[in-house]
């Protein structure tokens, strides 16, 4: 049992979402840093989908009930327990009684923790993400509150000895520059050659508007091919008949400000798609805080698919590591 | 006979993206409706979403089990394979009522008058008048005397687009709010671009608002026996007749549906796109007349 | 010798609670560890920055409105 004695910005139950779901209108959800949430399980022996918690800016203070191991990965919030501060990407033994809190963040948005058997709160249409819009999923489908009271679950594949610790040169570290790795397509067919070029060329700021539904960036105006409107698609030049939005997908309404979609985001809409956010790069995605500067850069399909393997590959190696201790 | 023009994107390394129409229409929707099912029967491994839309559609994979490309493939020769749109369909048509011009949806309206085209006017006022009806009980009796057809479930979890089953010069068409409301009444019927929409939950929106349905479409505590299976009512391919409805029928779908006993007026009905495309008003006919005679 | 208050977050930082009441402290007032300073707006939440010491406002460096980022100084105390 773990309770909750602040709960911080916002923190949330998350896994690795609730897939397949696209149909009825239901996003994925899940850990926007899916790096973050399959390496944390690992150092703790999890199931890959095991839950954890996603936490965003800036920690929770919980207390431990017992004794149990955890792990804490993806962006900077320095972690401490009772007060001392503690590595990260690394299996920590923690006692009944330790509390865990964190400092001010330093690099990246997100950090996540995980439990030894997962943070157990009851399965939604087979996932236990939080998807806070209609209140499903999670703890009592919202964020954490004070006093609120976490079980732990059994899926616990492994022992990992305390202490055991991945590579550094395997762990992601996060600027304040990124960049971002598209597959132009989908609607772009709607923006004029030179607005292609701006969006790629522009470098972008992230908008206090950025949380786990998209983040929007500011920076240049985009301008759309002029067009008799089609029957249907609304009278805006950025609208077109209401379509599927994938996630990681980028709009920009009125040509404005583009908007990435993330996990919580509408599945579907009127406003016209112009790239896609390869899957790999969700997750640093995911560690972008306001005010940061973002560059799209376009690959082709076969690159995309390169960098996926790769990123598996690094998955893989830890896996390894973790193993070989 | 088609004049739709097929555009196949990838969207990131994940999805495939199938653009059938930049217009909307019944053709468009039934095609798209014609290659997701298909595709779903092949059962192909690799493939977790396949998400049909109004005149276009989504299929999301794992390509390190299916390579997007092998799946354009497949979409192409499912496509060549249904160009005369000879496949049957199998759906619901539903008897979905609607109370117009009730005081909840009023009362919204009302709020963000300086977010609409027309701050003198309702949003009913104002639609009937730029569809080019004499007042708004013609434009309600427009929209109650032929059903739709559900041509997309998505924004958030069970909203359906619904598109009217008419010819297309008598297509109803609306904009949006010129600026989106922060508030529209949970079950709110609403009208923007071709589609008429019930919102499921309450929350932000920009259609024109007319009315309110008295029974969810959306309920995840799934109490209701329509919400058995599902926590979403809608499903692609459903017709749905919006009914318009005194206030007394009103007050007496809402105690139905707090007592957990109401159940929609439904029959399973089995259809070509070619008799819809045919003559949409016989179809129309012959849909109401199954769904309250038969 | 002065202390600055640091933005934990980035996000919309705001003098006031609301547009119609005053300021939460002006330059010149006396604060004291835990007083609210001001509001930081990020994902549809408001965080109340706080003074972590007592001293008096020697001014703001940023201001009403203005986006700040994590780490940024925001006010400093002598």
């Amino acid at each position: 049992m773990i309770k909750v004695l602040k709960p911080g910005l916002q923190t949330t139950v998350q896994d690795q979402g609730r897939l397949g779901l696209y149909e009825i209108g239901m996003p994925p959800s899940g850990a926007m840093d899916q790096f973050a949430l399959r390496v944390g399980n690992m150092i703790v022996g999890n199931h890959p989908n095991a839950a954890v918690l996603e936490i965003t800016y800036i920690g929770p203070e919980l207390i431990f009930e017992k004794d149990t191991q955890i792990s804490l990965t993806g962006g900077l919030i320095p972690p401490k327990i009772n007060g001392v501060p503690v590595p990260m990407w690394e299996t920590l033994a923690v006692k009944a009684g330790d509390v865990l809190s964190f400092d001010f963040v330093k690099s990246g948005a997100r950090i996540y923790l995980a439990v030894e058997g997962g943070i157990d709160v009851p399965l939604v249409m087979n996932s236990r993400s939080t998807y806070t819009l209609i209140g499903i999923g999670g703890f009592e489908g919202r964020a954490l509150a004070e006093g609120d009271v976490l079980a732990t679950g059994d899926l616990h594949e492994r022992k990992v000895a305390a202490g055991t610790r991945i590579e550094e040169s395997l762990i992601p570290t996060f600027g304040r520059s990124h960049e971002i790795r598209v597959i132009v397509g989908l609607c772009s067919y709607r923006l004029t050659e030179e607005s292609k070029r701006i969006f790629l060329e522009t470098e972008w700021t992230v908008t206090p508007e950025a949380n786990r539904i998209g983040y929007r960036h500011k920076g240049q105006r985009l301008q759309f091919v002029e067009r008799e409107q089609p029957f249907g698609a609304g009278s805006n030049p950025s609208n077109v008949t209401d379509l599927g939005y994938p996630i990681g997908s980028i709009q920009v309404p009125d040509g404005v400000e583009p908007i990435v979609l993330l996990h919580d985001a509408v599945t579907g809409g009127g406003y016209a798609t112009v790239a896609t956010v390869i899957s790999t790069d969700l997750n640093r995605m995911g560690q972008i805080k306001t005010n940061e500067k973002v560059k799209f850069v376009s690959v082709g399909l076969e690159e995309a698919l390169q960098i996926r393997k790769e990123n598996q590959l690094v998955l893989n190696k830890i896996a390894e590591n973790i193993a070989s201790r | 006979m088609s004049k739709l023009h097929t555009r196949y994107e990838y969207g990131g390394d994940e999805f495939v993206f199938v653009q059938l129409s930049e217009a909307m229409s019944l053709e468009a929707n039934f095609k798209g409706i014609a290659i997701t099912r298909k595709l779903k029967e092949r059962n192909l491994e690799g493939i977790i979403d396949i998400c049909p839309a109004n005149a276009s559609y989504m299929v999301r994979v794992d390509p390190d089990v299916l390579h997007p490309d092998r799946l354009i493939n497949e979409l192409r020769e499912i496509e060549d394979s249904i160009k005369d749109l000879d496949i049957e369909i199998s759906s619901r048509v539903v008897d979905v009522p609607v109370l117009f011009e009730d005081p909840w949806t009023h009362e919204a309206v009302m709020m963000f008058r300086d977010r609409h085209q027309d701050p003198n006017s309702t949003d009913l006022e104002y639609s009937a008048r730029i569809n080019g009806y004499n007042s708004k009980e013609e434009f309600i009796g427009a929209i109650d005397a032929a059903p739709f057809l559900v041509s997309m479930i998505g924004f958030v979890p069970g909203l359906p687009w619904c598109f009217q089953i008419v010819r297309q010069e008598k297509q109803i068409e609306v904009p949006k709010y010129v600026r989106p409301r922060t508030y529209t009444p949970e079950r709110t019927f609403g009208f923007g671009g071709a589609f008429a929409v019930i919102y499921p939950v309450q929350g932000a929106g920009g259609y024109q608002m007319y009315g309110i349905a008295p029974a969810p479409i959306y309920q995840k505590e799934q109490t209701l026996p329509d919400f058995q299976e599902s926590i979403v009512f809608p499903q692609q391919g459903d017709i749905f007749r919006y009914r318009s409805i005194t206030r007394d029928e009103y007050d007496a779908v809402r105690a139905e549906v707090e007592a957990g006993t109401f159940t929609y007026r439904k029959k399973e009905i089995t259809f070509t796109p070619q008799e819809v495309l045919e003559n949409p008003e016989r179809f129309s006919e012959m849909v109401l007349r199954r769904l309250y005679h038969d | 010798m002065s202390k600055a208050i640091i933005a934990p977050l980035p996000g919309v930082f705001y003098r006031r609670p609301s547009p119609d009441q005053p300021e939460y402290v002006r330059e010149g007032d006396q604060v004291n560890p835990g007083d609210i300073v001001g509001l930081i707006e990020i994902m549809k939440t408001f965080y109340e920055l706080k003074a972590e010491e007592s001293g008096v406002v020697a001014g703001f460096l940023v201001n009403n409105e203005d986006i700040v980022d994590a780490g940024q100084e925001i006010a400093l105390l002598k």
